[in-house]
């Protein structure tokens, strides 16, 4: 278990003015990070720079200009190290069919440099951690999407790596098998004292597992900064499910001068003072509508992230849009 | 586990909860992080996991890389019949056939060392070419097709690693079947006919230029063939593609000979080109009328090729797909 506050401890990732061009086009500006040791979310839409950071991060590619370290190796010259003591679990497909599960993730191990006993053994360990214990001796190719998903973590998790970087963990996931993912991701956090850095669309995902965000946009920082911090800088709203005139409603509320958002019956208003429930209920008599339910909304990482890339100009009318075929398996 | 991925909805556990009294129905298994201490080797060991998991992969399923036992079959028949010579050497010496015809056909001199590396059929017609098409098929075109590249270079793989392990697994595999049976063949004739210091002195720099050329073929097919292979996600694309290359240059040049009357097409053959260097280092006539020099610089320039297409097409495999 996490015994100190992981803010206090130094940050296991740095980048100073970290820039990264693939010939005229601007991949990374001026990144500035300072990641601490726990779990960390990096969000932006697609094409935002995510994955070059990944590259950069593992010393994949080099950087323009700038420098950085991950656990205090430099990005620029030590790699190596780097991605030894990294675990990396791809968004795509990244495993070899005709293997059996255990072959791929000793095979996984072998390649870090883990002798075939060693890894062996490990690799039985993690696998039955990742859910897969029944599943070990059976063929990658009769595989679900989340046994494969599953697979690509243990693969990343056969070293112990001090860090494990997941880029959409969660994709294709049913339900119970993207709870029994972030139920895995959390553990490791939480009781095996590592760090994860995951990308995903999914706020939920981002919210249920992580302290903190990095938002990326047009290669570029926008916001770094706990989860708890940014909800609270989010305006507080009152949410009314309406029923029998919802647009008259949302009239009323308007010619009273309150800020709203609506969605069918559901109608969310700005809070401006004490007095904003008064006006709200007076809306509803004039209006001659039920209120069939009010409550405070709470406001999510979604709203914050739909807020931050509404400011900055990005046409997302929801996290939806970010996502691709290959996330929502097709469909 | 089975709460995540199995296929039951888990009532069936009900049976053996009941032994354990204590444990709750919907607790199937305990999830516990275990931390692993122990060393990573260095970056030979890294690099020899790659290797074993390629070359393993011939002489077994389980754990390496799979090959289909179409592939591994047809292995085993060319490596068999790559020495056919050494039972006809039993044969002849069994039979005291000094001198005529099975000596003639399968003992040790310049044209049979040369044939059994180099000879068109059926070594290079039928036998190599085809070892080297289902041997490199695959080699990294699968790994383009699954996304397994990300597997090597998310570790700490530089990608010189990568394609030099790759390149030595497809030559040893090679050269077990072409250089060892060559090899085999010349041992089994000193053995089978009891001969002495004085003929091994007399046939050893032949031996050695003909293991040279064998050498030389093992490196340009491994060339070609694991260049075809970068190049595409398809195994049928990099066997085809090489059984092409290796047929159509023949053929073409074949027919500019006999429409022209010239040979120095056959620079354009990576088979007429071994055999033509193959000739020069065994001392026998040459078959073809250009200076074998054109040869040697072919060769050099084909391998040259490749290892820049090699080298070029492992640089652009990903990590993170975009």
């Amino acid at each position: 278990m996490i015994d100190d506050d992981p803010q206090s401890e130094p940050p296991i990732i740095i980048a100073k003015g970290m820039r990264k061009m693939y010939g005229p086009h601007l991949a990374l500006d001026d990144i500035n990070l300072e990641i601490p040791r726990g779990a960390v979310g990096i969000l932006g839409p697609n094409g935002a720079g995510k994955s070059t950071l990944f590259k950069c991060l593992l010393g994949l590619i080099t950087t323009t200009s700038g420098e950085g370290s991950v656990l205090g190796y430099d990005i620029r010259t030590q790699g190596e190290q780097i991605r030894s003591k990294i675990g990396y679990m791809p968004e795509y497909n990244s495993l070899d069919p005709n293997l059996f599960a255990v072959d791929q993730v000793r095979y996984a191990g072998e390649l870090l440099g883990m002798n075939p006993k060693n890894a062996t053994q490990r690799a039985h360990e993690v696998l039955e951690y990742v859910g897969l214990k029944d599943q070990r001796y059976r063929k990658i190719e009769t595989f679900s999407t989340g046994m494969l998903q599953a697979t690509k973590l243990a693969c990343a998790l056969v070293h112990d790596p001090d860090i494990l970087i997941c880029d959409e963990p969660t994709n294709g996931l049913d339900q119970r098998a993207r709870e029994f993912m972030l139920q895995t991701l959390n553990r490791t956090v939480r009781e095996g004292n590592r760090s994860v850095l995951m990308s995903s669309h999914v706020m939920d995902d981002v919210q249920d597992l992580c302290d903190s965000i990095v938002m990326i946009h047009k290669g570029k920082i926008v916001i770094q900064s706990s989860i708890e911090d940014l909800v609270e800088q989010v305006d507080k709203e009152i949410e009314m499910v309406i029923w029998g005139g919802a647009s008259k409603m949302e009239r009323e509320l308007s010619s009273l001068g309150l800020e709203t958002r609506r969605l069918g019956r559901v109608i969310r208003i700005k809070v401006e003072n004490d007095s904003t429930i008064d006006k709200a209920l007076e809306a509803a008599v004039s209006a001659g509508v039920q209120v069939r339910q009010m409550k405070e909304y709470e406001p999510d990482l979604e709203d914050v992230f739909l807020l931050v890339m509404d400011k900055l100009g990005a046409q997302i009318k929801g996290t939806g849009d970010l996502m691709t075929a290959g996330h929502t398996g097709g469909v | 586990m089975e709460a995540a991925f199995g296929s039951g909805d888990g009532d069936e556990e009900a049976t053996a909860v009941v032994a354990k009294s204590k444990a709750s129905l919907g607790q199937i298994f305990e999830q516990t992080y275990r931390p692993w201490d122990g060393e990573l080797g260095p970056r030979w060991m890294r690099n020899y996991a790659i290797f074993r998991h390629h070359v393993y992969g011939v002489f077994t399923s389980k754990g390496h890389r799979q090959y289909h036992p179409m592939v591994r079959l047809l292995i085993l028949i060319i490596f068999l019949a790559s020495l056919t010579p050494i039972p006809m050497l039993f044969l002849s010496s069994f039979i005291g056939d000094d001198g005529g015809f099975f000596e003639k056909m399968w003992g040790i001199n310049r044209y049979n060392l040369w044939g059994q590396v180099l000879g068109y059929f059926p070594r290079n017609l039928c036998m190599w070419p085809l070892l080297t098409a289902v041997v490199v098929g695959g080699m990294i075109s699968d790994d383009r097709q699954h996304g397994t590249s990300a597997i090597y270079f998310s570790r700490p793989i530089s990608r010189l690693d990568y394609t030099s392990m790759k390149y030595l697994s497809v030559a040893i595999i090679l050269g077990f079947v072409i250089v060892f049976s060559y090899f085999a063949y010349y041992t089994s004739a000193i053995v089978f006919k009891a001969e002495g210091w004085a003929y091994l002195a007399d046939t050893l720099p032949i031996f050695l230029g003909g293991m040279l050329a064998g050498s030389i073929l093992v490196i340009t097919y491994t060339s070609i063939g694991l260049a075809l292979s970068s190049i595409s996600q398809s195994r049928f694309f990099a066997a085809i593609g090489f059984l092409s290359i290796i047929y159509g240059t023949k053929l073409v040049s074949l027919l500019v000979e006999l429409q022209f009357g010239t040979t120095v097409m056959y620079a354009t053959s990576p088979y007429d080109c071994l055999a033509h260097t193959g000739q020069f280092l065994l001392g026998i006539p040459s078959n073809y009328e250009h200076p074998v020099s054109i040869s040697v610089v072919s060769l050099m320039a084909m391998n040259s090729i490749s290892i820049w297409l090699l080298v070029s097409r492992v640089t652009s495999l990903e990590v993170t797909r975009e």
